[in-house]
């Protein structure tokens, strides 16, 4: 017998075929295998045997699953315990498992929500390589960073730097683009095609490896493609695209489709053009005048940033000259940072996520607390199994495993919750987060790490206590319960000092938020609505200037528009155009600083008082060309009094200020009102202004509005009648903060509930075990508020300490979040007295009904049996 | 009387009559010897339970063998019933033979 039937065919068998008929099934195959061997060979009789062990596995044959399994006994024997402790102790599983399922789906949410940021760009593979060139202008108040950089700066960076391996630049205009003889807006990118070799867009059409074969290809992504074409597989088709800023219509043949864009991207092109293909570009190709693109490169190794960096001032000179050197730097931003820098802030998405964990923290103390609590009434079942022979070690996998029936629970609980809740959740918080983002597996993996680590985390301590609980103490009923009711204090001591944490955040963050949603903007915004109004947006633009000025004085002349004005930029969405300029006697380094254009109607319908000087001249054409209206905040940058007549020279044109306006905040409170230069267009000249205000009647207003549409339709501009009430916009800015503020505030609610439901059941087991001393007080003579007071005290210890603790905490982080907004409200002390007192009155609520009935219960009750 | 008998059944069965008492692999072997064709176990043990729980066989448990990987042997032997069984089904099917009128197949 040389030859062996495989060993782990038959293990296999016993494992699962049913004991009465292993033994002849394994038996014949294996005297069969032997027989085999002489009459047909190895190979086959090899063959033959796993053909048959598998064959074996009929229905018949197996094991019922009630005995399928190792050595279960044991195991199942723990599980049933579980179940019965579980069910036994109704009201301490509900909070265990209520208090963790909503735990799990808070955390759950939080995750979801954070993982897009957390996750932002993460697709494009070369991430860690890819960085994005900027500018910082050195300036006597230190520097300011500009993103917009030069058309020939990718090529001269390629070519003097060997670290780089490829640049590309990104430019994102407006165009319209032709279907079925109607214009439809879209936002068109300008970039190279090295722009695929950097990011990673996923080609589904078209040639990878050639995106742009010839200087008229188009790449589109999926959504667009289909918004076109209805198809997908676009690729050959032509499409016609009117470039609003070179006024020409171009032919472009799709040469590609990608993937549509995930939504945590800060690249989102869904039309792509050769930036040669642009008519203007020969032009700009060697300019170093205008800096107004993106410049992306791709470094060959991501440390090589530093060393680029310092040598940067080098190439500055080479362009320029020294002085530019003097006062300019080149940068590299890392793509990391890139969410940071134009999208938001991370630091909140690590504060959320930071809540998430002390929400499942408070649960899993809930869950070692009420264990540790019952303590004296499992002793007794300790013991006894002790003395029955269970190792300590038996009885700690029995405790854990309670924990883990609980975690699984809860887990699936949560996930429950977080199914049936998300719709509402998604739009309360006008977020799009969703399970589906994930696959099935990923899911169930994450799901175990959850309830392993619950498990692990809530039952190791009660487990590790209630074994080592001895026999003779239970049974002699002498047990010292000291050292657990320590730990359970600083536990919860531990509970309320988050809880304190989160009720003062919520109030700290919603004070800011109100401070900044009511502080006096400088400009009213009642009954102002805004018209986009840009002739940009006509196809022809002499024709535009003639339409837009009829529809404003058929507007004007209308008895519910009580004023009206033409702007370049209104406040919300204020001007992003700079220009250098200075004091006209001003030897030093000319400002960089904003500038806008307004008609003589601005500052009346918007209220702004002008504080000196005087307001434009109406239908002047002095005024238009040699005029400036500084906001204080730039005659405070330019030194000016306002005594005497100022002048500012940009370039080699000097213009005399006429006006200083009462500084106003056309941007959100987070940042400080920036100097800006206000030059004046008359309100006919429309090429200068992108918006029409109306100060309106605001009776009636659907079907004036209705009726302020229908003449915008018969203008025939390629864009759609949109519209904006000032008063929304101005709530707008807000929004982030706002479902910032949301969800700190739905979650620390979510954790003082849970925080809450975990007390009452310490409540009820103080209580439980302090019976017979209220009784044998009470019979004693005193009195209920005497008893009250007992009870009270330990908890109004507790807040106490909590308090110290969460104090400092408090004031440092929130004191650093309110560090980013420039206008800010103090933290104010009142805030930790409201939170103090909150607390103290949760906890006077949930402790309070439960005392007051061990405290005015009948004594002879709980003594009779003594 | 059931005369419910599937083709490997009765074949089977006949195996097992054949033998005084006998157990898979015989049965295998035997199979092979008399049909020269070949069967797999675990078809054989579906066959051998069916039989088995319409009362044709009956078995007892055998003494194990090494070369069996120390397994014991599951000994089969036919029932009365089985016997009976078998032996009315060879006699119906002879009396339906015998009506096949011969002429209409030359032996030639």
């Amino acid at each position: 017998m040389k030859h062996q039937p495989p060993k782990w065919a038959l293990r296999f068998l016993e494992f699962f075929l049913r004991a009465d008929y292993s033994d002849e099934i394994q038996g014949d195959i294996t005297e069969a295998f032997y027989w085999r061997v002489q009459e047909e060979g190895l190979f086959k009789a090899r063959f033959k045997f796993i053909l048959e062990v598998l064959k074996s596995l009929k229905p018949t044959n197996l094991k019922s699953f009630y005995h399928l399994s190792l050595n279960t006994m044991i195991f199942r024997n723990y599980l049933k315990v579980a179940f019965r402790t579980l069910l036994k102790r109704k009201s301490t599983s509900f909070i265990n498992i209520f208090g963790l399922s909503i735990g799990v789906a808070a955390f759950v949410f939080i995750f979801l929500y954070t993982y897009q940021i957390f996750t932002f760009d993460d697709h494009h593979q070369k991430k860690d390589r890819i960085f994005m060139a900027y500018k910082e202008r050195i300036t006597p108040d230190g520097t300011q960073a500009t993103y917009d950089t030069w058309v020939p700066l990718k090529d001269r960076l390629i070519s003097d730097y060997n670290q780089i391996e490829e640049s590309a630049r990104y430019y994102t205009s407006s165009a319209s683009i032709k279907k079925n003889n109607r214009y439809l807006e879209e936002d068109i990118v300008y970039t190279d095609p090295s722009l695929f070799k950097i990011f990673t867009f996923p080609v589904i059409h078209g040639n990878h490896a050639m995106l742009f074969p010839t200087k008229n290809s188009i790449v589109l992504n999926e959504k667009t493609a289909i918004k076109y074409f209805d198809t997908s597989d676009a690729v050959g088709n032509y499409i016609e695209v009117f470039l609003q800023e070179e006024d020409t219509t171009l032919r472009y043949q799709v040469s590609a489709v990608i993937k549509n864009h995930p939504e945590n991207a800060s690249l989102q092109p869904r039309m792509m053009i050769p930036m040669e293909s642009i008519p203007i570009y020969p032009e700009l190709a060697n300019s170093w005048n205008g800096s107004f693109l993106e410049t992306y490169v791709l470094l060959r190794d991501p440390s090589d940033a530093i060393q680029l960096e310092a040598d940067f001032p080098n190439l500055i000179e080479s362009i320029w000259d020294k002085q530019v050197r003097e006062n300019t730097n080149f940068k590299l931003l890392p793509f990391e940072e890139v969410y940071d820098t134009f999208f938001g802030d991370s630091a909140n998405a690590r504060t959320l996520m930071a809540i998430g964990i002390a929400i499942l923290l408070i649960a899993i103390i809930n869950f070692m607390n009420l264990s540790t609590a019952q303590a004296t009434q499992r002793a007794k079942e300790v013991g006894l199994r002790k003395v029955l022979g269970a190792f300590q070690g038996q009885l700690r996998t029995q405790f854990i495993t309670e924990s883990f029936v609980m975690s699984f629970i809860a887990t699936v609980l949560g996930l429950l919750i977080v199914v049936f809740t998300i719709n509402p959740f998604n739009q309360f918080f006008d977020l799009n987060i969703a399970l589906s983002q994930f696959s099935g597996l990923e899911i169930i993996a994450a799901s175990a790490v959850l309830i392993i680590s619950l498990g692990i985390l809530s039952g190791s301590y009660p487990a590790f206590y209630l074994s080592s609980i001895g026999a003779i103490e239970v049974l002699r009923q002498k047990l010292g319960m000291n050292a657990s009711t320590s730990f359970r204090n600083i536990l919860v001591v531990l509970q309320f000092a988050i809880a304190l944490f989160l009720i003062a955040s919520t109030i700290i963050v919603s004070r800011q938020i109100n401070y900044m949603a009511n502080k006096n903007m400088g400009f009213e915004s009642e009954a102002i609505l805004i018209i986009n109004a840009s002739p940009w947006s006509f196809t022809d633009r002499e024709l535009a200037q003639t339409r837009l000025k009829s529809f404003k004085t058929e507007l004007s002349n209308k008895s519910y528009i009580n004023d009206i004005s033409s702007s370049r930029s209104v406040p919300t969405s204020w001007t992003r155009s700079f220009v250098f300029v200075r004091p006209n006697d001003w030897e030093g380094d000319p400002l960089r600083m904003r500038y806008t254009y307004v008609d003589a109607n601005f500052f009346d319908i918007y209220g702004i008082p002008v504080k000196y000087g005087r307001n434009f001249l109406s239908d002047s054409e002095g005024d238009q060309r040699g005029s400036v209206i500084l906001n204080e905040a730039a005659m405070r940058a330019f030194e000016f009094s306002s005594e005497k007549e100022n002048t500012i020279r940009i370039g080699d044109n000097e213009i005399s200020v006429v006006g200083i306006v009462e500084d106003f905040h056309f941007e959100t409170l987070q940042n400080e009102v920036a100097p800006t230069l206000i030059f004046h267009r008359v309100a006919d000249n429309l090429a200068a202004h992108n918006t029409i205000t109306l100060r309106m009647d605001m009776n009636n207003l659907v079907e004036r509005i209705e009726e302020i549409e229908s003449m915008w339709n018969e203008l025939g501009s390629t864009q759609e009648f949109s519209y904006s009430f000032m008063d929304d916009r101005v709530a707008n800015l807000y929004e982030e903060e706002n479902r910032y503020l949301g969800m700190v505030g739905l979650f620390s609610a979510v954790s003082i509930i849970i925080a809450c439901l975990g007390l009452y059941g310490l409540t009820l087991f103080i209580i439980e075990k302090r019976r017979k001393e209220i009784s044998i007080r009470k019979v004693l003579g005193a009195e209920i508020n005497t008893i009250l007071r007992l009870i009270f005290t330990d908890f109004t210890k507790w807040v106490a300490i909590a308090f110290i603790i969460a104090v400092p905490f408090a004031v440092y982080f929130l004191g650093e979040w309110l560090e980013s907004y420039h206008y800010r409200i103090d933290i104010s002390w009142i805030t930790f007295v409201v939170a103090l007192l909150i607390v103290l009155g949760l906890v006077i609520l949930t402790v309070g009904y439960q005392s007051l009935r061990a405290a005015s219960s009948n004594p002879v009750k709980y003594l009779k049996d003594e | 009387m059931n005369l419910q008998l599937g083709t490997l059944e009765e074949m089977i069965l006949i195996i097992l009559l054949m033998k005084e008492e006998t157990y898979g692999v015989e049965i295998a072997k035997e199979y092979k010897n008399q049909l020269s064709q070949t069967i797999s176990l675990p078809a054989i043990h579906v066959v051998l339970k069916r039989l088995e729980k319409k009362g044709f066989v009956e078995s007892r448990l055998g003494e194990p063998t090494p070369e069996r990987g120390g397994k014991g042997k599951r000994l089969y032997r036919a029932t009365n019933k089985g016997f009976e069984t078998a032996q009315e089904l060879q006699h119906r099917r002879n009396e339906i033979w015998k009506t096949i009128p011969k002429l209409n197949f030359s032996l030639a």
